[in-house]
């Protein structure tokens, strides 16, 4: 591949990293959600359509998006939260395939069939990489505090966090903000660099290489989407050459044997502190009660 | 009055292709505890499967027809037991299976569109009866009448298996609880096994019968189904199929009524906004009675 063809690569995997993040944000919480990347497409019409009709300046049109998104994850939210997983995860999906409906057919504001074209203002590594830098604190910093260690608990077990006078449904409405309005940064980033978009830009594809991409890199660690995205953005490509429209069966493949193998991602924080462990203790060291090093790194994983 | 009367006969025949996919779709979620999005692919096997047998080995459309269902069926048991049966095994939770199911979805869709190519194909005229049926100033085709039947003989028959028969008692038993149900003699693996056939195989033939009904048989036909079916299943309430089978219909008339009286455009729209509708104000779906969960 040439150089600007990687280049491009990497920028996806920059904007698939942020849909991960969003994606990531309510799992956090213990929530199964695909509903980012209908966030994303809001996000990214209505930027489209307000930098056509009224010249919108890109940087408003960023935090407009972001807006947007959170006040659509709040509202989502507020819908759908008390259902069970199965229900909340399919109800998820029917949004994303919902929003292909109403972009098919709101042709005045999204071009319909044919698409819409958007500005490429944004689409700078400037943009993007300061975005994801801003995203990747807000992250850390959540992750140490009080929220971020009751969204932990609720995951693990919302009875039990229940119990400690967290309240699971507020975590995860916390969580779906925090999701929709990283969706919709994600949204207003993937159409700057498209610079057009139309109904199948948003939709199930996006969705399950994200998904794909937070459950490869690790849904235990806010670093754990960025990586994975990356990988899965960048693998196939170099698939592309060897196996043709065969790549994606890769993915698919690659998503099995991940959840089954190795279902706490690459970034598994748990395993490189037992590894840690492992290589600070010298030969002479006498202590035999530690974990077997061997331990399989999801044997008590429940995600 | 024609209009309408004619329009409503085409909507349950399209609700039934959407009914007979909901009930499989129902025992996977409802007797495996698994949300199986991977589902509809086995509808477009299951069609790809007898058109490629019809089409290009000359078989009997009926012949095709049963090898087409049970190839739909194999692959379900191939999917159970490579991909779901090692996160039972592990207790993974509820996501595991989830994921695990759109990776095997990616995959099945992606050998389909590469195994159909992109143009849509139909039965070869001749090999599939096609003649319409004239009665009351109605046009019936016969597509449409092998739908109904094949709905109202599978949810009878699926009813009675799992109400009446020892088989029955064994699903139910290991549905609850599979340790449990090994205690008391049934094996749960072979059960599981009879589950998975049984569902994938009636998504097949809901994938023939519906690329019959269309005349159209394409490696999207599972995606339109997969929607209709969840939604199907979750106004109805999973508990029971004939639950699901009924909203099935409901819905396939809803869209049919909805397209003739409102919009074409929206059609999909109005069926998902009562998905959603449901899902918000009745989880448990029209039917349905609430399930224990374990805290």
């Amino acid at each position: 591949m040439s150089t600007t063809a990687w280049l491009t690569t990497l920028q996806f995997a920059g904007v698939n990293a942020l849909f991960a993040l969003a994606i990531y944000a309510s799992l956090w919480t213990g929530v199964l959600s695909l509903a980012p990347v209908f966030f994303g497409a809001v996000s990214a019409f209505t930027f489209g359509y307000l930098a056509g009709a009224i010249g919108l300046s890109p940087a408003l049109g960023l935090l407009l998006g972001v807006a947007l998104g959170a006040a659509l994850g709040a509202a989502t939210a507020g819908l759908i939260i008390r259902l069970d997983s199965h229900y909340l995860a399919m109800a998820t999906i029917a949004m994303v395939l919902i929003g292909r409906v109403l972009v098919l057919n709101l042709t005045e504001y999204t071009g319909g069939a044919s698409g819409t074209l958007v500005p490429g203002d944004l689409g700078t590594w400037v943009w993007l990489i300061g975005t994801l830098v801003v995203a990747g604190y807000v992250m850390s910093r959540l992750a140490g505090s009080r929220f971020g260690l009751a969204a932990d608990a609720v995951r693990e077990d919302p009875a039990v966090a229940q119990t400690l006078a967290i309240s699971p449904r507020q975590i995860q409405f916390v969580g779906f903000i925090l999701s929709g309005a990283l969706g919709g940064a994600a949204g207003v980033f993937q159409s700057s660099f498209l610079q057009y978009i139309g109904p199948d830009t948003f939709y199930t594809h996006l969705g399950f290489v994200t998904l794909a991409a937070v459950v490869l890199g690790g849904a235990f660690h806010w670093a754990g989407p960025i990586v994975g995205a990356i990988a899965f953005t960048i693998l196939p490509e170099l698939l592309r050459e060897p196996m043709g429209e065969y790549d994606r069966v890769v993915t698919g493949v690659a998503l099995v044997l991940i959840i089954i193998y190795m279902p706490r991602g690459l970034v598994d924080v748990r395993r490189l502190r037992l590894l840690r462990d492992r290589t600070r203790r010298r030969p002479g060291d006498r202590r035999e009660d530690v974990t077997p090093a061997g331990a399989p790194a999801g044997a008590e994983a429940s995600s | 009055m024609q209009l309408l009367a004619q329009q409503l006969v085409n909507g349950i025949a399209l609700g039934s292709v959407y009914a007979l996919f909901a009930v499989g779709f129902a025992l996977i979620l409802a007797k495996m505890g698994i949300l199986n999005v991977a589902h509809g692919t086995f509808a477009t096997w299951g069609a790809l499967a007898s058109y490629w047998l019809v089409f290009d080995h000359g078989l009997n459309f009926w012949l095709a027809l049963a090898l087409g269902v049970g190839f739909a069926g194999l692959l379900g048991v191939l999917a159970d037991q490579l991909a779901f049966e090692p996160l039972r095994r592990r207790n993974a939770g509820t996501f595991a299976p989830i994921i695990a199911s759109i990776g095997i979805w990616i995959i099945l869709l992606t050998l389909a569109e590469a195994f159909s190519g992109p143009v849509a194909v139909s039965y070869p005229t001749g090999s599939v009866p096609t003649e319409p049926i004239r009665a009351l100033g109605l046009i019936v085709l016969p597509a449409q009448v092998i739908t109904v039947l094949a709905l109202v003989v599978v949810v009878t028959l699926v009813h009675l298996l799992l109400t009446r028969t020892r088989f029955g008692a064994a699903v139910r038993a290991v549905s609850v609880d599979p340790r449990s149900a090994t205690i008391v003699g049934v094996n749960a693996r072979r059960t599981l096994i009879a589950v998975a056939f049984l569902a994938a195989a009636i998504a097949g033939l809901a994938g023939v019968l519906g690329a019959l009904s269309d005349n159209n048989v394409s490696f999207s036909i599972g995606e339109a189904l997969l929607l209709k079916g969840f939604a199907a299943v979750v106004v109805g309430g999973y508990g029971d199929i004939r639950g699901a089978a009924v909203c099935g219909v409901a819905i396939g008339v809803l869209e049919v009524m909805s397209s003739q009286y409102i919009s074409s455009g929206f059609r999909d729209a109005i069926t998902f906004g009562i998905l959603l509708l449901v899902l918000v104000a009745r989880p448990q779906g029209l039917f349905g009675e609430r399930q224990l969960v374990r805290a």
